[in-house]
């Protein structure tokens, strides 16, 4: 009666063939992956032309308002100058598009799929994720999604022209029965997809995390990027399927007749807000949670130190996470909420500036005493420390409830965002792209073109954002293709900012270049003695399968030190 | 070559602490009280016996260019209600100090240790990785700084929501895309209010600007409580006046309330704040103020009628009334 | 090095249903898009939406049946079951969160229900001076004035009991799964599975004879969508049951190895808890004081 599954064989037995060194053809390889490295790869390959597609949006978007007036918009919407409508639909098109991308399909995968598949089974001592076959259908439907959004620039959007104009909060009603096209219903598909495929991710991270560390790799002693992974995956795992719940209401509504949102049927508009960023904050958290990991690690490597208050550092993870779901609605303190949930939602919004800077001070008091050594990656990670700190005080300031009656749905709000974002998390993107290139290519990138970029980068997108904190006090509204002269001045530094940042971006793509064509090769740990977490034991890039002997962590060691005995 | 490294980005670090430097005298700047000065403004009105609409004073209750007055142009708008004036004393004198400050001092926290523990001045790394003392202090600390600025912040909500009182005129701003119709339940006077043009806006005159300018403006008495309703017809939009510290969001089917006080006459411009399909931008909103007979004027000028006046002569004719019945 | 695996964890070869799958899931999608506009796009959804789901039912086949192998070739040592089971459990807690939001929406009107004053077709907000008048804030009611709702205590009662009686049966088969009991396994498993049909009819039944329809007000709105999603997910649970009663008939399953049976049984639970949930809040509380179909 008992078959086969009672003996618990292990698997080399039953596979008698060994895979070390043969590696699957082409196609296989990249279309089949069931290898967590080359799914992180793809997943790279995927966030750096998204990037490429969101930030050329974002160029577009910054030429048109260098100037007052429609410049540029008609010409996307084959229209004439003088069709505001048409314009004005575009840049809707264009500001959703760009926001959209950004979120779900350059931070999202750069950072989680990228970075978190990559490093998160090396960090621990593993030799795949724990389910690999789920892992490639994580990120072929986040490509599945980005093609449905693609569609929608190519079907109407509403009567005025294609695409969906109702930006990356896709508020109702303004997406039902304001967007009567099929370009709204495949961006909402869009995300559902994306959606179904950061889910699977996420059980796949935790899974991994809780049940494959390395023999002796307690939880308490795992690397704090796996921390801020395994932080990141109880978000997503617990925040998307709202999200997900939500944009159905608005399919359901939009094509069946339901009412949820739809005042005329009793249903609220306001719903949908709610819906929306209950899921949304714990989603921009998601968003840095993995930077703030990868911070971490590379402050303590260049430091040459442990990090400073270890567990602090992960527990504050933890609370900003817990935390992060109670305080959604600091997104909502204009559409008529009473007095007292402004209040709570005040406090409680401002609470979370505490483990964060936790989190700060600690990354300071690491390098306190440290013996420094300023490589690429460093620069990029003083410079996240920051800039992010610049946009998180701001964020404090739009927490107040009254203070956000001025602020709310203004520029000063676009400037938060970007500082914590196109500062914040994509610094600390390419802090972690050049602290782990090496390992991941087996190829050093050249140091000066990695300081050029950073500054320059540092530079153009300062020059972007900081005047829109200006902008927006002096009353510029966010969304708008087009401004009274008085904005003109700010808005015209704003987009001479990005011409210096794109200029960035081409060093960055010469350096790849150099990298790859003329790159010296990577020794096994590039950066020193400040190294000391398992990728590093291994060789540059690292083989196909890794630990096939899993590395043990001695008990003698503490958590500072993640390497195995005998490395 | 290490050493040139350093130097260059003490130097870019510094350089941007006086960018953020120069965020600062905007507290200063903000602070001085308006004055009052559209008493001029509101003569030709009286001089016509009707109502002719008031001309916007440059710089009040509009954004500032860069060109007129480079502070003016970095930091709020001058504030012509008192929560305005509240709530912007709030942010001048409590947020952006401490934002700048704990900027700064981050910033410097930086500097010191790229400068003290870099490779060369400081070879061998301690292996401090505890502190208990200087853990609590920076999570008691900010717990303290968060205290001072929730004391303001509550009492501002406090103060916003007061209610109004029974006899405040009711003002309810409809949002329609892409215009804004402002009732007069009290007065039964309703008013569309489209965006001007640029040529119309040009034509109409001194200091109005495109994408600001309207045909109707919203027209209140100054110095009255104002029971402001907003809703909207078809998609959320906003109603909102950054130089009243003002925005509430119209939404379909619901009816939001918030009291408004206005301190003194004069055109207050604002603009719709919720995306609202593709003329979001060009939604502008104009409130004027006007001294309460005027503003009375400009309600019987548009064929409505005082609710005062309407009551009295109600009583009348139910006297009339009751005495034919008797 | 080797190349001598020395782990227990599961190491695949590539493979081809993760790309299958994504595309047939864009394929589905797009051609629901497609066919909720049947003037531009003409009647060709109806062959896309076929296309793309007959490519998820195959994703589905294979990858299970793929999985099963592996189990039965003994790729599924102790740790890869304990994956299993975490997997399991944070996709019950995704979903879990999946029908947060359905009930979110439900309490939102239940709780705070808006007047119907808003004449959408004249974009006209008159009523809502008439209601406001004041200062007190308008009400509407929930369940819209004559509007019959189904009574709780004759069919959805009695299918609150079928699906109780179902979570004692499949507990029935795990426990005669684990004695080595195969016949009781079979048994206990036919007996969930011709419940959870019985359900599934009973809701078809209620829907076809429910006073009132899909959309229109938010009542039913969030009836029929939370009411819905469970049905489906008592669907996909039958078919799950329905795939291990197929396993034990042709021996798969022992009394140390069977994660297959318990994933399903765990599910199965999960959507006996939401119809509760659903039962005790939407059909009872949330339909107090109305009048009964
Ligand atoms: C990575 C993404 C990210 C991060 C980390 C944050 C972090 C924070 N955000 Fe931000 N936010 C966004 C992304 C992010 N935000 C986005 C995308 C939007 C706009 C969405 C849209 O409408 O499209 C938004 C909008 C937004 C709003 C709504 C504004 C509006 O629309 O009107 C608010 C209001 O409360 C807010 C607050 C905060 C706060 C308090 C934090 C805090 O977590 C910040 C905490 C950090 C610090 C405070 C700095 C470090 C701390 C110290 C050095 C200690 C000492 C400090 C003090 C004592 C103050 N954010
Ligand atoms: C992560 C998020 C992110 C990022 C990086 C950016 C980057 C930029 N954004 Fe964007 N933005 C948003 C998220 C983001 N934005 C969101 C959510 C909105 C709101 C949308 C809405 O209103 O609905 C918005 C809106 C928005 C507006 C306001 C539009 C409006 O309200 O009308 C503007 C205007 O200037 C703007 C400009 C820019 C510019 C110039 C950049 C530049 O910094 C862009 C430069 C490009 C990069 C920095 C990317 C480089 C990265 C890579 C190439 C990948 C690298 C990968 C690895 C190393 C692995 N953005
Ligand atoms: Cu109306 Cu934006
Ligand atoms: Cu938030």
């Amino acid at each position: 009666m008992a078959t086969t599954a009672d003996n618990f064989a292990p698997a080399a037995d039953t596979h008698a063939h060994d895979h070390h060194d043969h590696k699957p053809n082409f196609f296989a390889r990249w279309f089949m992956s069931t290898n967590h490295k080359d799914i992180g790869s793809l997943y790279l390959i995927f966030a750096i032309v998204a990037g490429i597609i969101g930030g050329a949006m974002s160029g577009v978007m910054r030429m048109e308002l260098m100037e007052p007036g429609i410049q540029y918009l008609w010409w996307f919407a084959g229209s004439s100058p003088e069709d505001i409508s048409a314009a004005g639909h575009m840049w809707n098109v264009f500001i959703t598009g760009h926001g959209l991308i950004m979120v779900f399909f350059m931070v999202m995968p750069a950072m989680i799929g990228g970075f978190g598949n990559w490093f998160v089974p090396l960090m621990i001592g593993a030799p795949d994720m724990a389910f690999p076959r789920m892992n490639n259908i994580s990120f072929w439907l986040t490509v599945v999604g980005f093609l449905s959004l693609l569609f929608s620039l190519f079907v109407p959007g509403n009567s005025i022209g294609n695409g969906a104009g109702v930006g990356w909060t896709v508020y109702a009603p303004l997406s039902t029965t304001g967007a009567p096209g099929p370009a709204v219903d495949f961006a909402i598909f869009s995300l559902h997809l994306a959606g179904a495929g950061s889910i699977l991710g996420a059980t796949n991270f935790i899974t991994t995390i809780f049940n494959m560390r390395a023999p002796g790799m307690t939880l308490h002693k795992m690397p704090l990027f796996v921390w801020s992974v395994l932080v990141t995956a109880f978000l997503l795992l617990l925040a998307l399927p709202v999200l997900a719940a939500a944009i159905t209401m608005l399919l359901t509504d939009r094509n069946f007749g339901t009412t949820f949102f739809d005042p005329a049927g009793g249903g609220d508009p306001i719903l949908y807000q709610h819906l929306f960023w209950f899921f949304g904050h714990p989603e921009v958290y998601i968003m840095i949670l993995p930077g703030f990991g990868m911070i971490s690690q590379i402050i303590a490597t260049f430091s040459r130190k442990p990090v400073f208050g270890y567990l602090g550092m992960a527990y504050a993870m933890v609370a900003i996470g817990v935390v992060g779901f109670i305080v959604w609605a600091h997104h909502m303190y204009t559409v008529g909420l009473d007095v007292n949930t402004k209040m709570y939602f005040t406090a409680a919004t401002m609470v979370i500036a505490v483990p964060t800077g936790v989190k700060i001070f600690s990354w300071i008091a690491t390098m306190w005493g440290g013996s420094m050594e300023l490589k690429s990656p460093m620069v990029w990670a003083l410079g996240f420390i920051f800039l992010f700190t610049v946009g998180g005080v701001t964020g404090v300031v739009l927490a107040n409830g009254g203070i956000d009656d001025n602020l709310h749905d203004t520029y000063y709000v676009v400037a938060h965002f970007h500082y914590v974002l196109s500062m914040g998390a994509v610094f600390s993107l390419f802090a972690g792209f050049y602290y782990w290139f090496p390992k991941m290519s087996g190829r050093m990138h050249s140091e000066f073109l990695s300081h050029l970029h950073f500054w320059v980068f540092f530079i153009g997108v300062n020059v972007i954002f900081f005047p829109q904190h200006f902008l927006g006090m002096n009353g510029m509204p966010r969304r708008y293709p087009d401004y009274p002269e008085a904005f003109a001045f700010w808005n015209y530094i704003s987009s001479i900012g990005y011409m210096i940042m794109a200029a960035s971006m081409l060093i960055f793509f010469v350096n790849l270049a150099y990298a790859f064509l003329a790159g010296k090769k990577a020794a096994n740990n590039p950066w020193g003695e400040g190294a000391t977490t398992l990728e590093w034991t291994l060789t540059s890039p690292p083989p196909f399968h890794q630990f096939e002997t899993l590395p043990v962590i001695e008990d003698h060691h503490d958590y500072h030190d993640h390497r195995p005995a005998t490395a | 070559m290490r050493q040139a490294f350093d130097r260059f980005h003490f130097g870019i670090f510094a350089a941007l602490a006086a960018l953020l430097a120069l965020a600062v005298p905007q507290a200063v700047i903000a602070q001085d009280a308006p004055e009052a000065v559209a008493e001029e403004a509101a003569t030709p009105a009286e001089a016509a016996g009707g109502y002719v609409p008031m001309a916007p004073t440059p710089g009040k209750g509009m954004p500032t260019s860069y060109e007129d007055d480079p502070l003016a142009s970095m930091t709020f708008q001058d504030q012509y209600s008192q929560d305005g004036l509240y709530a912007l004393w709030m942010h001048d004198a409590i947020l952006l100090p401490v934002i700048t400050i704990i900027s700064l001092f981050v910033l410097a926290l930086l500097l010191y240790v790229i400068v003290k523990f870099n490779r060369r001045s400081n070879p061998n790394p301690s292996r401090t990785t505890h502190n208990t003392m200087i853990e609590v202090v920076w999570t008691v600390v900010p717990v303290i700084i968060l205290v001072v600025i929730a004391v303001p912040s509550i009492t501002l909500l406090a103060r916003q929501y007061e209610e109004p009182p029974e006899d405040a005129i009711t003002v309810k701003a409809v949002g329609y895309q892409w215009y804004w119709g402002y009732e007069y339940p009290d007065h039964d006077v309703e008013v569309i209010s489209n965006m001007l043009t640029e040529e119309e806006a040009i034509a109409s005159g001194e200091g109005e600007q495109f994408q600001m300018a309207v045909d109707n403006r919203m027209v209140v008495p100054a110095g009255v409580p104002i029971r402001l309703q907003t809703t909207a017809a078809d998609v959320i939009h906003a109603f909102a006046v950054p130089s009243l510290w003002f925005k509430q969001d119209a939404v379909p089917g619901r009816l939001n309330e918030r009291m408004l006080v206005i301190d003194e006459p004069g055109v207050y411009y604002g603009q719709c704040s919720e995306l609202c399909g593709a003329l979001h931008g060009y939604m502008p909103i104009a409130v004027e103020a006007l001294p309460m007979e005027e503003f009375e004027a400009w309600v019987l000028e548009n064929g409505g009628s005082i609710p005062g006046a309407e009551v009295a002569a109600e009583a009348e004719t139910e006297a009339t009334e009751e005495e034919a019945a008797a | 090095m080797a190349g001598n695996v020395n782990h227990d964890y599961h190491i695949l070869e590539p493979d081809i249903w993760p790309l299958v799958g994504s595309f047939s899931a864009l394929t589905f999608t797009s051609g629901m898009v497609l066919s909720f506009y049947p003037d531009l796009f003409g009647a060709a959804s109806k062959i896309v939406i076929w296309a793309g789901l007959a490519g998820l039912i195959a994703t589905f086949f294979m990858w299970f049946r793929n999985v099963t192998i592996e189990a039965q070739q003994g790729d599924h040592t102790p740790v890869v079951q304990l994956h299993m089971r975490y997997g399991m459990i944070l996709f019950i807690a995704s979903e879990v969160m999946f029908f947060v939001g359905w009930f979110w929406s439900f309490f939102d009107f239940a709780l705070f229900p808006d007047p119907l004053a808003y004449d959408a077709a004249a974009g006209s907000t008159e009523a809502l001076n008439v209601l406001v008048g004041g200062t007190e804030t308008p009400k509407g009611t929930f369940i819209p004035q004559g509007m019959e709702v189904l009574d709780p205590f004759s069919l959805p009662l009695l299918n609150t009991l079928i699906l109780l009686c179902s979570g004692t049966t499949v507990t029935w088969a795990h426990h005669a799964l684990i004695h080595g009991d195969r016949e009781g396994l079979k048994q206990g498993l036919w007996a969930t599975i011709a419940l959870g049909v019985l359900f599934s009819g009973i809701q078809a039944y209620e829907y076809g004879i429910a006073p009132f329809t899909f959309g229109g007000n938010t009542y039913s709105s969030a009836f029929y969508m939370a009411t819905g999603f469970h049905g489906f997910h008592v669907l996909i649970g039958t078919i799950f049951l329905a795939v291990c009663l197929y396993r034990a008939y042709i021996g798969h399953f022992t009394p140390r190895q069977h994660f297959g049976f318990e994933a399903a049984a765990w599910y199965w639970h999960f959507v006996d808890v939401v119809w509760l949930f659903l039962f005790i809040a939407v059909y009872i509380w949330g339909g107090w004081g109305a009048v009964y179909h």
